[in-house]
């Protein structure tokens, strides 16, 4: 931490301060340079350690807080089990191979969907964001579209798909779709009208506007948009897969029916794999964004690498 | 300073371990094992009304003429103070909630001094908090969810039943069958098979009665749980050879062609009902009494035979319901029934346990069922 020192600031020529009565003297602040100035590159790894540290000991607290309170009695164990009794049934579950045909089921219906819903939702943002008429035909429709519960739409999947991975597929897709959607066309629409001038300038064609303008300036946000949208296609077939799962599997299938058996442990098995599902689905999104726009600002924060 | 922060919370990771530390307790400590509350009742008098209100629960003839009283009886013997008690069910508005919900609007259970409050909840959510005393008692059946409870420890029983359906009913299997094919014929191993509920449900046990008479375990059947329409439509459109229909979606398919119906409930045996939690099996045994004593009185009076001749009553029930006339109307009168048959909950629990859903050994039907507060209601002794 960096010191301040404020003293009265002396006439030029050295005199005594100002009499009693007399306006204040003039004060001057000194400030000696702290450790992120004299050491930066120390003082980064020293706040990205903070900051690991920190991401670590906040859930470990309070994990340990849930295994002391199920130990101590505090709560019904058999209502919520203690995280070393979830971690060792996951073990199990794992070990005995139950939980991977859950995961992969899941996964197969979460990738083709959020890859399908991503593409078309940024082909679709494309199109609106730059071709105003385009956007007058379909925003209207698409914006009431956007406000239905994607849930909700399941059964009517159900009917036109009939009972197969297509409906899951398809709901996953269009949740994302809506998402990128949104993301990519205000993401065109925010790029700055210099930048089309100047391709214009340059006797740019449309394909290159898209190519050169368009594309590089949108990808930043929709790749924001992209991790956004990866959490929601999880959330979406976990529900989804709870409600109707076309072979009974699945990570949301195995959650909704451990409640239905009362089954705590493997419910909540359940639910911290699908949180890690989802933070790694979405680790791997960020990680491929990256890759896709390396001139985007990595938003990690100020101790991001 | 920053140093001092980071003691602090060095310390108090250090405070959380030390302390797991010293409570080496095996998490599973909690769990008490399936233990059955003492049946605390009160001294059982004859009850007027009632000389026909009890028959042997080992009778399992489908024929057998369910338990009844008098109407108006058995008549109410309000508690010295109000009491609130909270039922839950899945759904308000199916027609086997009517002695529930007529009992409401008649005031049976205000008679015995009792405030019914009842809401809706899936059972599944539902089962939780019965186990844990939120609420009183849940509408629902001996299901996979309370079955596992039980094992677990939890006090939460089937404290009386709710209905069989008329023989003229064809709530139950629907299969789809080739031109010329008989319901005999129809053969369901490997068969797709639509319902409401998976196998988690009681359901399956009269599932698996139809299906061991058409070649089939409940193994060899692929099950998709879909909502009630979506039961229908998957039968209707090929997406499933069977289905579980419910009223009234069955009178769809009755008298068209491809379609059989290959069996429902058992005849004369309920498989669902009340179930009691903590709090009217341990703490207050005498409002589980008379709140079963308002919900027979009120069979008694309004649903002791074939309610739904009564055009005017099928009216009120409907409005009391929420529901339609024609809908109630469409199908017979349910046989309401308070009584639990003798094995019902170990042939449940079998199904179960073939469907994986509840792990072996079943617990013995005392651990599940409590008979008592009926018995008490009508007066008998319960032997």
């Amino acid at each position: 931490m960096s010191d301040q020192v404020t003293t009265p600031k002396t006439a030029e020529n050295g005199a005594a301060p100002a009499a009693e009565g007399a306006p204040p003297a003039e004060m001057l602040l000194v400030r000696r340079p702290g450790s992120a100035e004299l050491d930066p590159g120390k003082a980064r790894a020293r706040r990205r350690t903070l900051e690991i540290v920190l991401g670590i000991a906040v859930p470990l607290v309070l994990i340990l807080w849930w295994q002391l309170a199920v130990q101590q009695k505090w709560i019904d164990a058999r209502i919520y089990p203690a995280p070393q009794t979830i971690l060792e049934d996951g073990w199990q579950r794992l070990v005995d191979g139950k939980l991977w045909p859950d995961i992969w089921a899941t996964l197969k219906r979460v990738v083709p969907g959020f890859l399908l819903g991503s593409l078309a939702g940024y082909v679709v943002g494309l199109l609106t964001g730059s071709m105003p008429l385009v956007r007058a035909a379909l925003e209207p429709m698409l914006d009431a579209l956007y406000v239905v519960p994607k849930l909700a739409l399941l059964p009517i999947f159900l009917l036109i798909f009939g009972l197969g991975e297509t409906p899951q597929i398809v709901l996953v897709a269009v949740t994302v779709f809506f998402l990128i959607w949104i993301q990519t066309m205000a993401a065109v629409l925010a790029v700055p009208e210099g930048y089309r001038e100047a391709a214009t300038v340059f006797g740019a064609n449309r394909w290159q506007m898209y190519r050169h303008i368009l594309i590089p300036a949108s990808l930043p946000p929709v790749v924001v948009g992209l991790r956004l949208a990866s959490g929601m296609a999880v959330l979406v077939i976990v529900a989804s897969e709870g409600l109707a799962s076309p072979n009974n599997d699945g990570l949301g299938y195995l959650i909704f029916n451990a409640k239905n058996i009362f089954d705590n442990r493997a419910m909540y098995v359940g639910i911290i794999v699908v949180a890690i599902v989802g933070v790694l689905f979405s680790e791997l999104v960020r990680y491929i964004g990256r890759l896709l726009t390396p001139w985007a600002p990595d938003r990690r924060g100020p101790g991001g690498a | 300073m920053a140093r001092r922060r980071r003691a602090g919370m060095a310390s108090v990771l250090l405070a959380c371990t030390a302390l797991l530390a010293t409570s080496c307790v095996s998490s599973d400590d909690n769990a008490e094992g399936a233990k059955s509350a003492p049946s605390q009742t009160t001294p059982v008098q004859a009850v007027a009304g009632c000389e026909k209100g009890w028959t042997d629960p080992s009778d399992l003839s489908p024929t057998r003429a369910p338990a009844r009283c008098a109407p108006n009886t058995p008549a109410a013997k309000p508690l010295a103070a109000k009491t609130k008690i909270v039922v839950t069910a899945g759904t308000l508005s199916a027609e086997y909630l009517g002695p529930l919900r007529l009992g409401i609007a008649k005031g049976e259970f205000a008679k015995e001094n009792l405030d019914v409050e009842l809401k809706q909840m899936p059972s599944t959510d539902a089962i939780t908090l019965l186990a844990k005393g939120e609420i009183d008692a849940l509408y629902s059946a001996p299901e996979a969810g309370m079955v596992n409870a039980a094992k677990q420890g939890f006090n939460v029983k089937w404290v009386f039943g709710n209905y069989s359906s008329d023989p003229k009913s064809k709530t139950g299997v629907w299969a789809k069958v080739k031109e010329g094919q008989t319901a005999e014929q129809v053969d369901l191993k490997g068969a797709r098979f639509a319902s409401l509920v998976g196998k988690t449900s009681i359901i399956m046990y009269p599932i698996e009665r139809v299906l061991s008479k058409h070649n089939a375990k409940v193994t060899d059947v692929d099950f998709k749980q879909l909502d009630a329409q979506g039961v229908a439509q998957a039968l209707e459109n090929g997406g499933v050879e069977a289905a579980w229909l419910l009223d009234p979606v069955w009178k769809q398919f009755e008298n068209k062609p491809g379609y059989v119906f290959l069996g429902g409930q058992p005849a004369g045996e309920p498989i669902g009902g009340m179930l009691y939690g903590p709090n009217l099996l341990e703490k207050n045994r005498e409002v589980g009494t008379a709140f079963a004593r308002a919900l027979i009185r009120t069979v008694n009076t309004y649903f002791a035979g074939d309610y739904k001749a009564d055009p005017a009553f099928t009216q009120e029930l409907a409005t009391v319901l929420g529901s339609k006339v024609e809908l109630l109307s469409a199908v017979p009168s349910l046989v309401t029934d308070w009584e639990i048959r003798t094995g019902t909950t170990d042939k449940a629990q079998k199904m179960f346990i073939e469907g994986k859903v509840v792990e072996a050994p079943a617990l013995t039907e005392d651990k599940l069922v409590d008979r008592s507060f009926y018995s008490e209601a009508v007066g008998h002794t319960g032997k």
